[in-house]
């Protein structure tokens, strides 16, 4: 019998050569990245020359995913302000079993799972979770096409973000209160435009829950884990270039130094505890859709401490939560202290997940709901039959 | 209607374990008496708390170093995590009619049934025989000394004042017939009954 599958043996020495690129890379990055630091430095020094350069790609309507400074110096660190005895940390987080046109039925299902977290007060925290099947067609359709993966996604973001507004509208009277994503404030869907009739509706509705999020008194973030953006790269990239050379095809083609860095290794000398600067997101969906709506998005880098040096992460707010230094000292605060237990990442966002996850034996337990649902109204449910290929040979050994 | 302290997990003929959210300050408690329903209802397997686990978590563990821990912390994990408790019991008998036999019960509970805790009229009816002691004696992988005594304890404390001696006293009598051939074993559980 021969064991098929992933035969782990053919992939020895490949695993061995991802080994030494990882190294390779790394060793890559850290040759430039004393150059790149040099760029940061000099940069900061320019910060007026830098802001004007970027306001005018900004104008020129260049696509170009930079970020524009504020005030505050580029290179500048601020400390872990002090947190409130009393206030209300808020999160959700969503889960979903997805579409699938090979199962017994058309449906899916999002679970939004949420925790208020009391600080200063002995209470368990409240949790919630707030699951919902879709399958009408308005649901499973969009101009009759079958709604993507991304399309459901942005439809879970939306509701993860109608959650905090429903608990931040209870909450925020009793104390200073703060919500969270774990995720990008600025929607994936509005960024890849794709469907712009869908993005829209979408972006729409999460522009109202932003709204309600800010007339409620507490203030919103998203939080972004070990973040793979670029936008303060491309600025460095962009403070390289003189004002007649900011096209276009120049700001696309960055290069050595600044290839393949990340901004979090230009923030690593924040200490525990520490934010970075505020900048603004140079994304043109920034400026088209959310900055109409007093929303557009600042972002920051935060240490929120954690092993060894501790754990950067990249986290994003709207505007009136930038200008509002009580909000946004409480954001800071919130997530250091928050992450001091938990190395470095906000214990609320692991709980919100834990909350949220939809476990693969629940889902196999809502299928059988639905298969019972279908068989008593008379019908005989299957699956395709690709999929009932994959159930006969996934369930058990895989011999042949 | 009975209290239910948990349900169950998993089960043998010869023990059963049952989980729990956090407990109260009196169950569940080792060495107490509990039942659980089998065969559909028509009976109940009487059994002893043996063992009472906490199980490991890693979320847990990773809050363990931090040395001002808020309170709400801590009853986020206890009250809404509910890590589960696992209780180990020992099957010593079963209801049958109105009676009761020291044996070992025809069928396990099934998952997910409700423990309950016997109350003290089921205890003062199950232990007016001792039988069930060789139960225990002879169980493998449990503290079988410390939970007769503990349990017999308990069984006392079920009787009328006035009877509580005596029934400690013929508990000693039953054990010594059992142990005759280790008197070793005998004379530290004796000890361990004498008021």
């Amino acid at each position: 019998m021969i064991r098929m599958g992933l035969e782990l043996n053919k992939l020895t020495h490949k695993v061995d050569a991802l080994g030494a690129n990882a190294e390779k890379r790394l060793a890559n990055i850290n040759k430039r990245l004393p150059v790149v630091q040099a760029t940061f430095t000099a940069a900061s020094a320019e910060q007026e020359s830098l802001r004007k350069k970027a306001e005018s790609v900004i104008a020129k309507q260049i696509r170009w995913a930079g970020a524009i400074p504020t005030d505050e110096p580029i290179r500048a660190s601020f400390e872990k302000p002090e947190h409130p005895d009393r206030a209300n940390i808020i999160a959700a987080d969503g889960s979903q079993i997805p579409l699938d046109r090979h199962a017994i039925a058309q449906y899916y299902v999002i679970n939004i799972g949420s925790i208020v977290f009391r600080h200063g007060l002995p209470d368990a925290p409240s949790v919630f979770t707030s699951p919902e099947v879709f399958f009408e067609d308005e649901d499973i359709y969009f101009e009759d096409n079958t709604l993507t993966t991304e399309m459901i996604n942005a439809k879970r973001d939306l509701r993860e973000l109608g959650e905090l507004a429903r608990l931040a509208q209870i909450e925020s009277a009793a104390a200073p209160t703060v919500t969270f994503v774990d995720n990008s404030l600025l929607l994936y869907i509005v960024l890849r435009e794709s469907n712009q009739s869908f993005s829209d509706r979408i972006i729409k509705e999460y522009l109202e829950h932003l709204t309600a999020i800010q007339q409620s008194g507490a203030a919103v973030a998203g939080v972004v884990d070990r973040p793979g953006s670029a936008n303060i790269v491309r600025l460095l990239h962009l403070s390289t270039l003189e004002m007649d050379e900011i096209v276009p095809d120049n700001l696309r083609r960055v290069s050595d130094p600044f290839l393949h860095f990340r901004d979090e290794t230009l923030f690593e000398f924040l200490k525990p505890g520490e934010r970075s600067a505020l900048f603004v997101l140079a994304s043109p969906a920034n400026k088209t859709y959310y900055e109409p709506f007093g929303h557009r998005v600042y972002f920051f880098f935060l240490n929120a401490g954690g092993r060894g040096t501790g754990n950067i992460l990249r986290v994003e707010i709207p505007e009136w939560v930038a200008k509002d230094k009580m909000k946004l000292d409480l954001v800071h605060a919130s997530i250091v202290e928050q992450s001091k237990m938990t190395n470095g990442y906000p214990y609320v966002f692991i709980r919100a997940d834990e909350i949220a996850v939809v476990s693969s034996n629940e889902r196999e337990q809502f299928q059988q709901m639905v298969m019972g649902s279908l068989i008593k109204r008379g019908f005989s449910p299957s699956v395709s039959q690709k999929q009932f290929g994959k159930e006969l040979t996934r369930t058990g050994k895989r011999w042949r | 209607m009975t209290a239910t302290i948990g349900r169950l997990l998993r089960s043998s003929t010869l023990d059963y374990v049952f989980g729990c959210s956090v407990p109260e300050p009196e169950v569940p408690l080792f060495g107490a008496f509990v039942k659980a329903p089998a065969q559909r209802g028509k009976s109940d397997v009487i059994g002893l708390i043996y063992n009472i686990a906490i199980e490991d978590d890693p979320f847990v563990r990773q809050m363990i170093a931090t040395p001002d821990l808020d309170e709400a912390y801590i009853q986020d994990q206890r009250v809404n995590r509910q890590v589960p408790i696992e209780v180990s019991v020992l099957a010593i008998g079963y209801r049958n009619g109105d009676g009761f036999i020291h044996d070992l019960p025809p069928q396990p509970p099934i998952t997910l049934d409700r423990i309950s805790p016997c109350d003290a009229d089921e205890i003062k009816h199950f232990t007016e025989r001792l039988d069930y002691l060789r139960l225990i004696l002879f169980a493998p992988d449990v503290p079988a000394d410390e939970l007769i005594a503990v349990s017999l304890r308990l069984a006392a404390d079920c009787q009328p004042a006035e009877d509580r001696e005596r029934f400690l006293r013929n508990a000693g009598r039953e054990l010594a017939k059992l142990l005759s051939r280790d008197l070793a074993r005998l004379e530290k559980l004796l000890k361990r009954l004498k008021p």
